[in-house]
C-alpha cells in the first residue's frame, strides 16, 4: 500500500475535460487567491499538481469530476454553495484537490518556510533544558499526584530529586 | 489433510497477539496465529513523502471504513457518536497508533470502591506493575522515572525520554507557574538505538506508520522473535468462527483465505487478540448449541460495555514559530493534574492530557482536529497562523462502562467474505460530557498561561475511537463477567481473550501499555498452568 495507487499507464487527467479543468481553475482561484505574498491556487494547481494529487488519491477522481460538471453553472460561489449543501462528498473532493495540489507545490512550501517532515538527530543522553531549569524538581517537590486506593485520598509518598546520568549509550 | 493441532491458536497478530505469541513460543508451545491483514514493509509508509498528508486521509486513515482495504471489515457505526479505529496487519493497530505508553493509575483498578460507580478490577496496580516493566523492556519505552503521578519504586523506563519540543517546554513552564503536574510522556518510541532498531527522527508521522522502525509494533518487536522460536504466522487469514465440541471446549478456528477457500486450524487452546470490536464480533459469530448466545456469553456481556475514551482536542496558537509539525506523535508531555475524582467538579473520574504535534500545511488548511477552514485572501493568514505555531492537548476522558454501549452483529451488512460486520451502538454519557467540559476549560487555561493568544477546541472528536475496550470484561463472578482474572473465559476453559476486551473500566489513559501488560500476565499464567490446562480430546 503506497500513495501511488492509480491504474498504471492511465493519465488520471483524462477524466477531466477542458471545461471541467477551467471550472477547477476558477474554483481554485476563488478558494485561495493571490494575497499576502502567496500565489493563487489557480496559478499553482495546473496539470502537474493535479496529476500528482490524483495519482496519490485516485479515489478523488470520480467525485471531483462530478463536482466540476457543467450543469452546475459558471458561478464558482454558487457551485461551492450547492455542493456544500447538497453533495458534501463532492464538495470535499473539490476543496481537497485544490488544497492538496497547492500545498504540495515546492514554491508554496518554500514561501511558508515548511520543508516537509524532516529527519532530525536526537541527542537523548544530553541533559534536557527543562531539567537544568529545575522544572522537574518543582514537580517532584509538590509530591504525589495519585490517589491511594487504600485510603481514597491523595497519596503522601515522597519522591527523591532527579538523578540524571549523562552518558553516551 | 487437516493441519496438526497447535498448542495455542492466536486470532490476530497485533499488540496482544504478538506479546502472547512470543511468550508462548519462547516457552516451547507450538503457536499458530491467524491474521487477516499482511506484513507491511516500512518502505510503504508515507511520512517522508510529499503525499503524506494526502494519503493519511485515505489509504493510511485510522478508520477501516475510510480505508476500505480488502483486509478491513466494514463497521456499521451509524448509531455511534465515536468511530472505532483500527488497522489489520501484522502489528495490528500499533502500526498506526501514536506510541504514547502511560500506565493506568492505582485508583483505576478500584473505581467501585473509591467512587461508587462501575466496578473494581480483580487485580491491582501493584500486581500488574512487574508486567508493565517487562513489556516496557520488550517494546523499548522512552521516558523518565519518578513520575509522582504513580507510586514510587520499581524500574524506570529503559530508555531516556524523547524531547519536549518548543511547545512542550512552553507548556511545562506554564505548569510550573500554575503549580500543576506535568511530566515527559513515556512513549514506546526509541530515543536511542535499541534491540536492533533505530531511534526516532522526530518526523511526526507516527500514526501513518514509522518509517524508521523507532515506534514499537509487534511486527518489529515480537513476531520475528516468536517466529524464530517456531511460531507460525498465517496472513490473509480471515477467521469466520471459533469452533467448539460437544463439551463446549474450543477446538480451533474456521478461516477463509484471500482466494475464498475455507480452512480449519485445530488447536488445544484459542487466544482471541482481535481487539474489543473484532473479538466480540467473533465470539458472537461463534454461537453453537452449547453457546447459543455466542461463545463465552452466559453472562450476556460479550459485546457489552464498549468503551472508547471520549476525546477532546484543545489547540493553542502562538505568535512564534514552534516548528510544531515535528516531534513524536506520541506525546511530548502529559498531565495528570485533574485525573482523580473530585466530586465538586460535578462528575466522576478524570482525564489524562497528552501534548501532541500539529501536522503540516494541509492540516492547517483542512483541520482534522480543532479549527476552521478559511477561504479567500485571509486563507493565507489562517494557514500561516496555524502551521508550526500550535500545541495540542489531547484529552482522554475516562469512559465509564454502560451495557447499552455495545457491539452487535449486523443483520444487513457483511464483509467481502460474506461474514456479518460489527454494528456499533455507542453514546457518550452525561458524566463524560461534563468531564470533557471541565478538562477543556483547564487545558485552555494551561495553553493561555503558556502564551497562546487563541485556543481552538474540538469538544468531541468523532474519529477518535483509537481505544477499544471492555466487551469481554474480566471479573471473579461468572454471572457478571466474561473472563476470569487471568483472561480465561469462565464458560470455555481453553479460551482466552488477551486484548482490550478484558478491561473492567477504561481508565483515562492511552491503554496499549496496560493491554500489553495484561496479555503478558495472561501468557505467563498459561505457561504456569500448562499441565493443568483442559483441552479437547
Amino acid at each position: 500500500m503506497t500513495g501511488a495507487a492509480a491504474s498504471p499507464g492511465r493519465d488520471p487527467l483524462a477524466a477531466l475535460d477542458a471545461d471541467r479543468r477551467a471550472v477547477l481553475s476558477s474554483i481554485a482561484e476563488r478558494l485561495i487567491p493571490e494575497a499576502h505574498g502567496m500565489p493563487s491556487a489557480g496559478s499553482v494547481v495546473g496539470d502537474a499538481r493535479l496529476r500528482f494529487v490524483l495519482n496519490a488519491r485516485p479515489d478523488l477522481a470520480d467525485p471531483l469530476a462530478a463536482a466540476l460538471r457543467p450543469e452546475l453553472g459558471d458561478d464558482p460561489d454558487a457551485r461551492l454553495a450547492v455542493l456544500e449543501r447538497d453533495e458534501p462528498e463532492h464538495h470535499a473532493a473539490l476543496v481537497s484537490t485544490v488544497v492538496f495540489g497547492y500545498y504540495t507545490d515546492r514554491d508554496v512550501r518554500d514561501r511558508l518556510g515548511y520543508p516537509g517532515q524532516e529527519a532530525k538527530t536526537l541527542y537523548s543522553w544530553q541533559l534536557p533544558e527543562y531539567i537544568e531549569e529545575g522544572l522537574i524538581d518543582q514537580v517532584l517537590a509538590r509530591g504525589a499526584v495519585w490517589r491511594d486506593p487504600t485510603t481514597g485520598v491523595r497519596a503522601t509518598a515522597t519522591y527523591p530529586p532527579l538523578a540524571w546520568t549523562e552518558e553516551t549509550p | 489433510m487437516a493441519p496438526e493441532p497447535a498448542d495455542v491458536l492466536i486470532i490476530g497478530a497485533g499488540a496482544t497477539g504478538g506479546v502472547v505469541g512470543r511468550r508462548l513460543a519462547e516457552a516451547g508451545f507450538s503457536v499458530v496465529c491467524l491474521e487477516q491483514g499482511r506484513w507491511h514493509d516500512r518502505a510503504e509508509y508515507r511520512g517522508a513523502e510529499l503525499d503524506w498528508e494526502l494519503t493519511m486521509r485515505k489509504q493510511w486513515s485510522t478508520s477501516p471504513n475510510v480505508r476500505g482495504l480488502p483486509e478491513d471489515y466494514p463497521i456499521d457505526e451509524s448509531d455511534a457518536e465515536v468511530s472505532p479505529l483500527m488497522f489489520s496487519g501484522v502489528g495490528g493497530s500499533m502500526l498506526i497508533f501514536a506510541g504514547a505508553w502511560p500506565r493506568m493509575l492505582p485508583s483505576d483498578f478500584r473505581v467501585r470502591s473509591l467512587d461508587g460507580v462501575a466496578d473494581d478490577w480483580p487485580l491491582t496496580y501493584e500486581e500488574l506493575r512487574p508486567y508493565y516493566e517487562r513489556t516496557d523492556r520488550e517494546f523499548g519505552v522512552s521516558g523518565m522515572g519518578g513520575d509522582p503521578a504513580y507510586p514510587p519504586g520499581g524500574e524506570d523506563p529503559p530508555l531516556p525520554p524523547l524531547p519536549l519540543g518548543a511547545g512542550g517546554l512552553k507548556v511545562a513552564r506554564a505548569h510550573a507557574r500554575l503549580g500543576w503536574h506535568w511530566w515527559p510522556e513515556p512513549n514506546s518510541i526509541l530515543s536511542v538505538p535499541y534491540d536492533g532498531r533505530r531511534p526516532c527522527v522526530q518526523r511526526g508521522t507516527c500514526q501513518q506508520g514509522c518509517g524508521e522502525g523507532a515506534k514499537a509494533s509487534t511486527d518489529l518487536t515480537h513476531w520475528p522473535k516468536a517466529i524464530g522460536a517456531g511460531a507460525v504466522l498465517i496472513t490473509g487469514a480471515r477467521v469466520r468462527r471459533i469452533e467448539t465440541n460437544a463439551k463446549g471446549l474450543a477446538t480451533g478456528a474456521t478461516w477463509i483465505d484471500e482466494d475464498g477457500a475455507e480452512h480449519f486450524q485445530p488447536a488445544r487452546v484459542v487466544v482471541m487478540a482481535a481487539n474489543a470490536v473484532g473479538t466480540a464480533r467473533l465470539l458472537l459469530l461463534s454461537a453453537s448449541p452449547q453457546h447459543p448466545d455466542g461463545l463465552a456469553n452466559s453472562s450476556g456481556l460479550v459485546g457489552r460495555r464498549l468503551m472508547m475514551h471520549p476525546f477532546a482536542n484543545v489547540g493553542g496558537l502562538f505568535d512564534e514559530d514552534l516548528e510544531s509539525w515535528q516531534g513524536q506523535f506520541g506525546c511530548s508531555i502529559e498531565s495528570f493534574e485533574f485525573y482523580e475524582t473530585d466530586e465538586k467538579r460535578g462528575f466522576l473520574r478524570g482525564a489524562k492530557w497528552g501534548l501532541a504535534p500539529t501536522f503540516g500545511p494541509i492540516n492547517a488548511a483542512l483541520p482534522s482536529r480543532a479549527g476552521t477552514q478559511v477561504w479567500g485572501p485571509d486563507h493565507h493568514l489562517h494557514v500561516r497562523s496555524h502551521l508550526g505555531r500550535g500545541a495540542n492537548w489531547g484529552l482522554f476522558g475516562e469512559d465509564l462502562p454502560d451495557e447499552s454501549n455495545r457491539v452487535e452483529l449486523s443483520s444487513t451488512m457483511t464483509d467481502s467474505s460474506g461474514i456479518p460486520v460489527p454494528e456499533i451502538h455507542y453514546q457518550v454519557s452525561e458524566n463524560s460530557r461534563r468531564l470533557l467540559d471541565f478538562h477543556i476549560e483547564k487545558a485552555s487555561q494551561s495553553l493561555l498561561e503558556a502564551g497562546a493568544y487563541k485556543v481552538e477546541v474540538d469538544r468531541l472528536m468523532r474519529y477518535s475511537g483509537w481505544h477499544l475496550l471492555g466487551t469481554a470484561r474480566m471479573g471473579d463472578d461468572p454471572t457478571t463477567s466474561v473472563l476470569d482474572r487471568w483472561n480465561r473465559a469462565h464458560d470455555v476453559p481453553n479460551l482466552y481473550v488477551a486484548d482490550g476486551s478484558c478491561f473492567v473500566t477504561s481508565a483515562g489513559v492511552n491503554p496499549t501499555s496496560s493491554i500489553a501488560a495484561l496479555a503478558l500476565r495472561a501468557a505467563d499464567h498459561m505457561v504456569e498452568t500448562r499441565f493443568n490446562q483442559q483441552v479437547p480430546a
